[in-house]
């Protein structure tokens, strides 16, 4: 235990009296003011006061303390929704390019299809034409009649024709490598 | 009263109530407060290698955050490196059956549930103290 000599513990008084300050903090229990009642009054103020003040404090920062754990707790459900918002963002945003996708690839069928009937149909009137003049040819060839015009004809339409059809052939192609699936 | 207690919790305002409900309750005179395992680490090493005396007693949170190990690998470590007697266990918010298995493996003697009600708790474990000294207590948890 700490002893106060006489001035100190005057002046310690006298500062109490005048200004209302008083010792504080754990050193208030190791003073020993045994005998002096004076002193010892003052000493039990002290340690009275520097409770009161620390229950005050505790309080205070029980308080700070609940609320923080509050903040945290918010914290973290803000964090939960906007990772859930992002989420739902990126599943949405997935969504919507493969609706655009699949758009651009039904467009792409769809032409591809239209492109592909219409080489269908070329092709059948291209034999057919191929065909009917043969056949005339054929039958002029047979009959005797004369076949000059129908002959320079048969010749020029299947020239014709020929150099067509490797056209046609290749449009076939370009439209088979065209809607090819990757 | 208890000589000395050293606290380690990552929580700087913890500490504000843990010294003020120790003073209320007279329980010690002589805090020391770390926030980091490493410091508290550091601290045993520094009483080791200047043989200073240890604190009778340390609080250890079980996570402390910002720290490279949590606070039942620092209980290993003062209990089998540097420790002497030294009344050793839990203050945490969890009140994990598991975690206090754990803790006891590791040399804790007591584990504290830290809630806004600390000082029962405390009273509690000050009346223990002496028992925990001798080694006569038993593990407790203090909820």
């Amino acid at each position: 235990m700490i002893k106060i000599d006489e001035s100190t513990r005057k002046q310690f008084l006298e500062c109490y009296n005048d200004r209302e300050i008083m010792l504080e903090g754990h050193i208030l229990k190791l003073i020993d003011s045994t005998g002096d009642q004076e002193f010892d009054s003052y000493i039990k103020i002290a340690i009275e006061r520097d409770a009161d003040n620390r229950r005050k404090r505790i309080d205070f920062n029980k308080e700070v303390q609940k609320q923080n754990t509050q903040l945290k707790k918010t914290e973290a459900e803000n964090n939960d929704i906007k990772k859930r918002l992002r989420d739902a963002l990126t599943t949405a945003e997935q969504a919507k390019n493969l609706a655009i996708n699949d758009l651009e690839e039904l467009q792409k069928r769809s032409q591809v299809e239209l492109i592909g009937t219409i080489v269908k149909v070329s092709l059948w009137i291209v034999c057919a034409v191929g065909l009917i003049t043969t056949l005339l040819f054929g039958i002029s060839l047979f009959t005797g009649v004369d076949n000059k015009i129908v002959e320079s004809a048969w010749s020029n339409m299947f020239g014709i024709l020929l150099t067509n059809s490797f056209s046609i052939i290749g449009t076939i192609m370009g439209v088979k490598y065209a809607s090819k699936k990757d | 009263m208890i000589n000395s207690i050293l606290l380690v919790d990552d929580e700087n305002l913890f500490h504000l109530i843990f010294e003020d409900a120790c003073n209320l309750l007279d329980i010690t005179l002589s805090l020391k407060s770390l926030n980091s395992a490493e410091k508290a680490e550091d601290y045993f090493k520094e009483i080791v290698a200047k043989t200073r005396k240890r604190p009778d007693c340390v609080f250890v949170d079980l996570n402390i955050i910002g720290s490279a190990f949590d606070g039942v690998e620092l209980i290993r470590k003062i209990n089998f490196e540097y420790g002497d007697n030294v009344v050793i266990g839990i203050i945490s918010s969890s009140d994990d059956q598991f975690e206090q298995a754990k803790a006891m493996k590791a040399g804790a003697q007591f584990w504290m549930v830290k809630t806004d009600e600390i000082e029962p708790r405390l009273e509690q474990f000050k009346k223990d103290f002496d028992a925990y000294l001798n080694r006569t207590q038993k593990f407790t948890v203090y909820k």
